[in-house]
């Protein structure tokens, strides 16, 4: 049994100091000299021809210092991959949703700005829309892209396996379809800007964003600007969840607005803009057809998937593949097809959000192995566990589970809710539900195709070996990576938490992918990591020069260095630091063991600056069929999810009593954080289950732009989660940690809808479970009865 | 036209000139630099400007900055003193109550005026203080525990 | 965002602001809490040109009982309702509407006097007012005048006060003995919610077991105005107190009720819920005889 110092301990967040007392900087809180205020101009109509646009009386304002447009703006496409770069920085000839960007004034105050906004002339000519998938995919209907006939983004087909011979020797086939609804990423903190320009050509970007090197490159690429001259910096973010993982129209043009003024340019989103932008939580439409052996082995399953996507792909061109992919897992299927389909519809784009394509499809699947369990008269946790994977399987779809405590976790949470002697004997209006689910540690493959490394570490030693500094790109959005990255390197370097200072979001500091796909504790854990081991290298080969012992006989410890054989005479070292640091409180005393501060600062005096080096990228990973990219990882995190319900038959009302969750992160670097992650995603679950809805009007407005009518739950709708953390040691990941923070929503919703069918034996397969569906369910399922 | 009003922030005098459409959201975060008061949504559905006005914690983005005049206002900065940080904060810190930040200044505020006047509230009573305050990231437990622990002098 | 641009001013007394608004009539629009109007001045619904605070005024943020008679000052916050002794002996079913209300944030703010001048078909204050017979004053610099609250909204968002008036406060008398009332509202999440459906009920007892002398039963957000259920009322004056009386009763209410479909739910539903919560309301507010 390892023993470690730091990692596997409940630290206090090294931030969370700041937003406590108010001191974090968020991109909202920033204000430069000589700052100007910008606003966009959207399109009112969801689909529209612009016929002109006339700007001359929002220049003519007094305070209006910059109005852009088609005319005057870098038109290159980009979006979120490069087989679909569909967006433009603003709308040349046609409008595609209501939102969608025409033109961008740089003023003084914000006043000034949106009054601008409110000069600008455009004449338009309404075309028609389409609004669903349906109308999307309907014979003549009005193509939204040129490019793509029948609005259709993007279309994947697999088949692994064959699923017709499986089928034909299934004793039970099940067909059952299911259908959410669009959500929003719902963050606190609206996205955001500063732009500032400077006069030696070098553009600095403060943004609200998971991601600053995806920013960073679409910038340099719509703006003609040399990548080494675009530096994105990441304030304290007040939230992300996919949404600030792709960039956004305020992010472009306020780099242009500066750009062309001169001067720093703040932008904000208001909610309502939050709304408009979206790039949240597509509409998925899966028909599921799986079949069994009446022993409950799972053979075949057939997902036919349909997304609602909106105006541009974003990132739902990777959302159309998880809708498939992630169904590979967490049982052993051999035989799976997938047909999906992502629609262009005139409405904001959508892209991705906690747990991606993979949440609606694993809610619609424990929903429907649910109802073949009741067929056969199968316990719901008996036949999880049948047909759980163990670590070392391999999917259809070439997923390696190098770890998968997925029986662990299934075992645990039967255990903590008592599943036994609940199961079967709620009291009348209860119920209990249980599902399962996992997620990626990361993509195994970056957003544009590059040979480059996903994440890369650089850690500064201070002179005086008092301090190491983790310079990293990486994106603390809230999640805790900052902690976790601190905590890895100490552990590593083999010094105190206290001794490590953690800088990040900057692509200035190294080429980090960002906060997305779960994939930091993993990939920049790993980068991390090998930065500090480079580190305590270089310091033990000095030290080692100097004491006459080899290096593989110290190491560094909680901040000494142990000597594997005797101990030398260091008395000389000791003296040097001792004669550098006259005056100094903090020298160590004459008995003490060496410690690192005195061979670090051996270090520094031999070699001058040392700094320390580390990069991950994962090795090739999944298959070779089309689409093989998107799903692989180099790990994988199981969970399960007991839920408890009450319903209120005369209203539809459901209460959530108690959740167990078990979850595999491989090993927990912080087990507060893991606890906090999964607490807060299965929060973004209960809402997505009972609550969250984006609604549209028949001209594709939003009816519910605001928090009080999208709602998310508060703190009177949210019960407390009896947590389990379950660790399986990944050996691809750093000291064996893998993901937590997108996992564990994807069994939330299904043991939802589990234990409204146990608690009232009404189907319902469409979110959200408003009251109203509830009651209307119950009530149709007791005239079935009559 | 600006109106001159006068008010005490976090123990402070403060004599300003303040435009009435100025909410007191903007004045204490672009005036006086008081950033620690976020504005998630500016229409009172979210909680994140939640300040302290006369020992009531209220949305400050529906309150004019010249309906402030005269009052007694504590922002996040005010809760520390030179004794060190509020219980608070401290307990906050500690459990890991804090995940992305942008609603821990109008919690830490609502949890006050809690504790100020019910100082050993259950759990429900803490969810029913802080349901104006919404939280995306934690699921509200560890925000929760943090009061409690609290108020029960842990 | 940005409120509109706007004179502000802060009388000192009531006759003050009536002479204010006696000046500015239509230019001019009242504020209390500002939870409603802020909102709307926000959102680019309305821009009022002046807006006249009623925030200082002490008279109208004075709650207290004398004679018998509550009188609640038109700028009482929805907290202060809700926590009050007052309040909550005789008039539980306020006392409900004012906890119920958006969020605790929300309550310090928001008060009666807007809640009901706002007029929003969902509002949680005119039910449980209207339940009581609760009178509205209403004073303007020419005089003043007394109006049921069942008589104050005419539309949403439209009540019969005229812009040179302001509402100065609500009286309600204290109930005759063996009454008991309760106000129910349904949302969808247990916080910060805006009406699904809401319904207040009162009724007296001829003595502690005695039939229904005394009835009402209102429901919001199922029509244009809060709506009065004659109906309800009819099934139950004489009759004694059961179960299946309140079933009946809120068949009857759910007859009354005028709800339409809109984004937030189906008027089959709010009709169906319209019965549900009579029937619970009753049921609550019996126990409280």
């Amino acid at each position: 049994m390892t023993e470690y110092h730091v990692i596997n301990g409940r630290a206090p967040r090294l931030d969370a100091p700041a937003k406590a007392t108010g001191r974090a900087v968020y991109v909202d809180d920033i204000k430069l000299p000589g700052m100007l205020h910008g606003a966009l101009l959207q399109s009112p109509l969801a689909h529209a021809r612009i016929l002109s646009i006339d700007t001359s009386k929002a220049l003519e304002l007094p305070g209006v210092k910059s109005v852009l447009t088609a005319e005057n703006a870098s038109m290159v496409p980009y979006g979120v991959s490069p087989a679909r770069y569909d967006e433009t920085l603003f709308v040349k000839d046609q409008a595609r949703y209501i939102g969608d960007e025409i033109a961008a004034v740089a003023a003084v105050d914000l006043e000034t700005a949106l009054e601008a906004v409110s000069l600008i002339h455009v004449e338009y000519e309404e075309l028609p829309a389409v609004f669903t998938m349906e109308e999307a995919m309907a014979e003549g209907a009005p193509k939204i892209h040129e490019k793509y006939p029948g609005n259709i983004c993007a279309e994947v087909h697999q088949e692994f396996g064959n699923v017709e011979e499986a089928f034909a020797q299934c004793d039970l086939i099940r067909t059952d379809t299911f259908l959410n609804k669009r959500q929003d990423g719902a963050f606190l903190e609206p996205n955001g800007v500063v732009a500032d320009f400077d006069r030696n050509g070098y553009l600095t970007l403060h943004t609200s964003t998971q991601s600053p090197h995806y920013v960073m490159r679409i910038i340099a690429m719509v703006l003609g600007l040399p990548v080494g001259k675009v530096r994105v910096v990441k304030p304290y973010v007040g939230g992300g969840f996919g949404p600030k993982a792709a960039t956004n129209s305020i992010e472009l043009a306020s780099c242009l607005l500066s750009m062309k003024t001169g001067k720093p340019v703040k932008m904000n989103f208001t909610r309502e803009q939050v709304f408009l932008f979206s790039r949240a939580r597509h509409q998925f439409k899966h028909t599921l057809t799986t079949g069994v052996k009446k022993d409950g082995t799972l053979m075949a399953l057939t997902n036919e998937c349909y997304l609602e996507g909106g105006a541009y792909a974003s990132f739902g061109i990777a959302t159309v593949y998880y809708a498939g992919s992630l169904l590979g897992a967490p049982y052993r299927l051999p035989n799976m097809k997938y047909d999906g389909y992502r629609l262009y519809t005139n409405r904001p784009a959508c892209g991705a959000q906690r747990g991606h394509g993979g949440v609606a499809a694993r809610a619609a699947w424990e929903q429907q192995i649910d109802f073949i369990a009741e067929e056969l008269g199968m316990d719901p946790v008996e036949i999880r566990m049948k047909n759980s994977m163990e670590a070392g399987d391999i999917t259809c779809n070439d997923f390696n589970t190098s770890s998968f405590g997925m029986k662990e976790c299934i075992e645990a949470v039967k255990e903590r809710s008592n599943w036994n002697e609940k199961k079967g004997k709620m009291p009348e209006g209860k119920g209990i539900g249980i599902a399962t689910g996992f997620f990626v540690s990361g993509a195994g493959y970056p957003i544009y195709r590059s040979e480059t490394a996903h994440s890369t570490v650089v850690i500064k030693l201070n002179e005086d070996g008092g301090t190491a500094h983790v310079l990293t790109g990486s994106a603390e959005i809230g999640q805790g990576s900052d902690t976790a990255m601190g905590m890895i390197a100490a552990e590593a370097l083999g010094v105190p938490l206290d001794c490590i200072k953690v800088s990040s979001g900057d692509t200035d500091y190294s080429v980090d992918l960002g906060a997305y796909s779960s994939r930091q504790t993993l990939m920049t854990g790993h980068a991390t990591k090998n930065a500090a081991e480079d580190l305590k290298g270089q310091v033990l080969d000095v030290l080692g020069e100097k004491l006459k012992v080899p290096v593989d006989q110290m190491d560094i410890k909680n901040g000494f260095v142990v000597f594997k054989g005797e101990t030398p005479d260091f008395s000389g070292i000791r003296t040097i630091y001792a004669k550098e640091h006259r005056g100094f409180f903090d020298n160590p005393d004459w008995d003490e063991p060496l410690t690192f501060k005195e061979a670090a600062r051996m270090a520094f005096l031999a070699r001058g600056s040392m700094v320390g080096t580390g990069s991950y990228k994962p090795g090739n990973l999944g298959g070779k069929f089309k689409g093989a990219a998107v799903g692989t990882s180099p790990a994988y995190g199981p969970s399960a999810q007991v839920v408890e319900i009450t319903v209120d038959k005369g209203t539809g009302k459901i209460t959530i009593d108690r959740m167990t969750d078990a979850h595999d992160c491989g090993f927990a670097i912080n087990r507060t954080s893991v606890e906090a992650q999964m607490q807060g995603s299965l929060s973004m679950g209960l809402g997505e289950a009972m609550f969250e809805e984006v609604k549209f009007d028949d001209k594709g407005r939003i009816l519910n732009a605001n928090l009080g009518e999208y709602k998310i739950a508060t703190a009177l709708d949210m019960p407390n989660v009896d947590t389990i953390i379950v660790e399986s040691n990944e050996p691809n990941g750093p000291f064996g940690a893998k993901e937590v923070g997108e996992g564990a929503i994807m069994p939330t919703i299904p043991a939802i809808l589990n234990a409204l069918y146990d608690a009232t034996g009404a189907r319902i397969q469409e979110l959200p479970l408003t009251p109203e569906r509830v009651f209307k369910a119950i009530l149709e399922k007791e005239e079935k009865e009559k | 036209m600006k109106k001159m009003i006068c008010l005490t922030i976090n123990g402070k005098e403060y004599e300003l000139a303040v435009v009435p459409n100025m909410t007191l959201a903007d004045l204490l975060r672009e005036e006086l630099l008081l950033t620690g008061t976020k504005k998630g949504c500016e229409l009172g559905d979210c909680g994140t400007c939640t300040v302290i006005m006369n020992g009531k914690a209220v949305n400050s983005c529906l309150v004019l900055a010249v309906q402030a005049a005269g009052k007694e206002i504590t922002t996040v900065e005010g809760l520390e003193t030179e004794k060190g940080l509020h219980p608070l904060q401290e307990k906050f810190i500690e459990n890991g109550a804090i995940q992305c930040g942008f609603c821990t200044s109008g919690m830490l505020l609502s949890a006050k005026t809690l504790l100020d006047k019910n100082p050993k509230p259950d759990e429900l009573e803490i969810r029913t203080a802080i349901s104006g305050n919404l939280c995306r990231c934690t699921g509200y437990q560890k925000i929760v525990e943090s009061i409690k622990d609290v108020s029960e002098g842990r | 965002m940005l409120l509109p641009k706007f004179e502000f001013h802060e009388p000192a007394t009531v006759e003050e602001a009536c002479r204010i608004l006696g000046e500015l009539g239509e230019k001019a629009k009242t504020l209390a809490g500002g939870t409603d109007l802020f909102v709307n001045m926000k959102k680019k619904v309305l821009a009022p040109e002046h807006v006249v605070s009623l925030d200082r005024i002490e008279s109208l943020s004075e709650l207290g009982s004398s004679n018998g008679m509550l009188r609640i000052g038109a700028c009482v916050k929805a907290a202060e309702i809700a926590e009050s002794h007052a309040v909550g002996g005789d008039f539980p079913a306020l006392q409900g509407g004012a906890s119920k209300l958006g969020s605790p944030l929300i309550r310090n703010l928001a008060t009666i006097g807007g809640n009901l001048v706002s007029a929003r078909p969902a509002a949680d204050f005119p039910p449980p007012l209207m339940v009581y017979g609760a009178k509205a004053v209403l004073k303007s610099s020419t005089g003043e005048r007394t109006v049921a609250v069942s008589d104050f909204i005419e539309g949403p968002g439209r009540t019969i006060i005229s812009p040179e008036e302001i509402l100065d406060s609500l009286l309600i008398e204290k109930p005759a003995a063996h009454s008991g009332s309760a106000y129910i509202k349904l949302g969808i999440r247990e916080a910060l919610e805006i009406s699904l459906v809401n319904v207040a009920v009162f009724m007296t007892t001829e003595g502690p077991d005695g039939s229904i002398k005394a009835a009402r039963v209102v429901m919001g957000s199922v029509g244009p105005t809060p709506l009065m259920s004659p109906s309800a009322e009819k099934v139950l004056l004489g009759e004694k107190p059961s179960g299946a009386l309140y079933l009946a009763a809120g068949e009857a209410a759910a007859m009354d009720s005028r709800p339409i479909d809109d984004f937030r739910a189906s008027a089959d539903y709010k009709r169906a819920m319209v019965k549900e919560l009579t029937r619970r309301a009753l049921a609550q507010a019996y126990n409280e005889i």
